[in-house]
């Protein structure tokens, strides 16, 4: 198989929660793999640390301590490095007792590295679209003139009349209407799904090899929402670009996605194929992917009149990490045979079909 | 046949509906802030050809020239339009002569205050941490030490000289526009479209000096500048008040009043309400250039 595009390791993010003085472990040991040409949904709950981990790929964190450990290789054509190179040696780690006691971090001597790594991959290489559009545009600049500078900044075009083209060329691929006057509109002149669909052209204006949707969707009317995951599933189809997507929403992932990675707590609990992921008939699958699938209405629940599923408890405290499953205490599907292992140890994810991995003692002998 | 003149068009496509509105934010300027802007500018103008006539020395009569035969002329008497004052030295020359010490030290005073505070500002804002605390600190440390005692200090310290005044009144303008800058770039940071540029690859650079201060900080900068202009006058108007301000014989609208004033009572009222005037109207375009300005670039929008 071809060398993935994004790879990432044992990606930990911690943050210092001067309310409870202590440290939140956001994401805490994700590893996700994008291969080229591919679409990889990431869903979990809020606080599961889907966005945190988008975040940390384009290093954009900032507050102590963020991104504390882990690799991030990424491979295209052009650039083939690891985003994390060599960072570690700025970080010391102290645990204990499932707390993180003391990170002791040289923020300054990390930002340089990471500045140094990053440079010629933002924008250039790895290109973000945030979820609200309208407020990730400078309302005070034409949506047109702010994708004329990401043209000029990335595509080794100085002539503005030329960028400027290229920019209306954009506006059309995306779908915008009459591109040549909305070329001259304010963010404030358009709706949320016109600015996600400016924000999508500038994005994708450099040609990236990645795009990063972080909650594309989310904010935007139900039927515009539609549509802009339809311009995503065209885009991707034209122009092959890979995709981390990143949602809540899971029939915006069953609609865009290869393969989906569930995450919990910090870190990926099922990581698989969609297909069989998002198929709730389908045999392996974590708990709580199970129990994600059963609250999300469908025909069938609507017409045999059931209840949607709600999941019992509250996302867990990634402070306080319990020694054993951090699902434990939500699960509905233990067994007194694995009773013991779910509480005492963290199951590693384990192969339950090829490429479709689960986090889950259930599936370990 | 009538048609409507406002015509606004609305294209359909793909179900989602808005309007083209060529300004940024939906903004028609109301009359007011069109006679405010107006007549701050007209005040402007008016400042920069009294300093022009000033320094040109192209006055209508000479100022400092004493006439003992003339003295408390009233307006319009022998060829002097406003009149003369204790000494018989022509008001209106004198009066167009005194913005000098106003033109110059005043802009001193806004450049000061405007440079140290944006970068203190950006700094606070932009990088937060460490720097915002420290300088969190010296903005309060400054603002709480009373301006007056600060330009006395300095007054006795060297000699009532209006530029010592007007840089001292520089530095402690800094907190106020370090402070404004510091909580609009807090304000934009919540929109997130600074992380959308970082995102984007724009150098950090280009995102401070274009996204930040030139598209989103430019209206309060110039509000800033207006007021300080209108804030350097009343200060050494009050500082001449107190004897401290410029000094006799260079002629200021301050020390004009205060001068006039000693014969007010005697109904020789034009030597001290000649300046007095200039001073209010002068400051009063000041201030609504920076209201109309605030109110067409800032203001009323909608979000």
């Amino acid at each position: 198989m071809a060398q993935p595009l994004l790879k990432i390791e044992n990606l930990r993010t911690y943050f210092y929660a001067h309310s409870k003085q202590a440290f939140v472990r956001s994401v805490d040991g994700v590893s996700l793999e994008v291969g080229q040409r591919e679409t990889v949904g990431v869903v979990g709950e809020s606080g599961s640390g889907k966005s945190i981990t988008a975040m940390s790929v384009m290093g954009l964190i900032s507050g102590g301590p963020g991104v504390i450990g882990g690799s991030i290789h990424y491979a295209s054509d052009k650039v083939q490095k690891n985003l994390l190179e060599g960072l570690e040696n700025y970080v010391q780690l102290e645990e204990g007792n499932g707390r993180v006691l003391t990170v002791k971090k040289d923020e300054s001597g990390w930002q340089k590295a990471s500045e140094k790594l990053m440079a010629g991959m933002r924008g250039k290489e790895i290109a973000m679209i945030f979820q609200n559009p309208r407020a990730s545009l400078n309302p005070y600049i034409t949506v047109g003139e702010q994708i004329t500078e990401a043209v000029r900044l990335h595509s080794g075009i100085s002539a503005v009349k030329e960028a400027r083209e290229r920019a209306i060329h954009w506006l059309e691929r995306v779908k915008i209407d009459s591109p040549r006057l909305r070329y001259n509109s304010y963010p404030s002149g358009m709706s949320g799904g016109m600015c996600q669909r400016a924000m999508i052209a500038m994005a994708l204006s450099s040609e990236p090899s990645l795009l990063i949707a972080d909650e594309p969707t989310t904010g935007l009317d139900a039927t515009i929402q539609s549509k802009i995951v339809d311009l995503l599933q065209e885009l991707k189809n034209e122009t092959g670009i890979s995709t981390l997507l990143i949602s809540h929403d899971i029939s915006v992932i069953t609609r865009l996605s290869d393969r989906v990675a569930v995450l919990y707590g910090g870190a990926v609990v099922e990581y698989g194929p969609a297909s069989q992921l998002l198929d709730a008939q389908a045999g392996f699958k974590h708990p709580y992917t199970a129990a994600l699938l059963a609250s999300v209405p469908n025909q069938q629940k609507i017409r045999a009149r059931a209840n949607l599923q709600a999941i019992e408890g509250e996302v867990p405290d990634t402070i306080n990490t319990p020694p054993g499953c951090r699902f434990y205490a939500r699960c509905n599907q233990i067994t007194p045979e694995i009773r013991d292992k779910c509480a005492a140890i963290h199951p590693e994810l384990k192969d339950v079909a090829p490429g479709h991995q689960v986090r889950c003692w259930r599936f370990i002998n | 046949m009538r048609r409507s003149t406002r015509v606004k068009k609305y294209i359909q496509t793909s179900g989602e509906v808005s309007d083209f509105s060529k300004l940024p934010l939906h903004k028609k300027f109301s009359i007011p802030d069109l006679l405010y802007v107006g007549y701050g500018l007209l005040i402007v103008f008016l400042v920069l050809v009294s300093y022009v006539l000033g320094a040109f020395n192209l006055l209508p009569n000479d100022p400092q020239q004493i006439n003992m035969d003339m003295l408390m002329a009233p307006p319009g008497t022998g060829g002097h339009l406003l009149g003369t004052d204790f000494m018989g030295r022509d008001i209106q020359s004198r009066l167009i002569l005194g913005i000098q010490a106003y033109f110059l030290p005043g802009l001193l005073a806004i450049f000061i205050s405007l440079s140290i505070g944006i970068v203190l500002g950006v700094l606070a804002g932009y990088r937060g941490g460490y720097a915002e605390t420290v300088i969190t600190y010296f903005t309060n440390l400054v603002d709480s030490f009373p301006r007056l005692v600060l330009i006395l200090l300095v007054i006795a310290a060297f000699k009532p000289d209006i530029y010592y005044i007007m840089m001292v009144m520089g530095i402690t303008g800094v907190p106020a526009v370090a402070n404004a800058i510091a909580g609009k770039i807090r304000v934009l940071a919540q929109k997130n479209f600074i992380e959308a540029a970082i995102a984007l690859g724009l150098r950090t650079r280009v995102i401070i000096l274009k996204h930040i201060l030139w598209y989103n900080c430019r209206a309060l900068l110039i509000i800033q500048a207006t007021l300080g202009m209108g804030e350097a006058i009343l200060l050494e108007t009050s500082l001449s008040y107190l004897g401290f301000g410029v000094q006799e014989p260079t002629p200021s609208w301050g020390n004009m009043v205060q001068s006039g004033a000693n014969y007010f009572m005697q109904g020789n009222f034009w030597p001290s309400t000649a300046p007095a005037l200039a001073i209010l109207f002068t400051i009063l375009g000041f201030n609504l250039l920076g209201d109309g300005l605030n109110n067409m670039l800032e203001g009323k929008r909608s979000r």
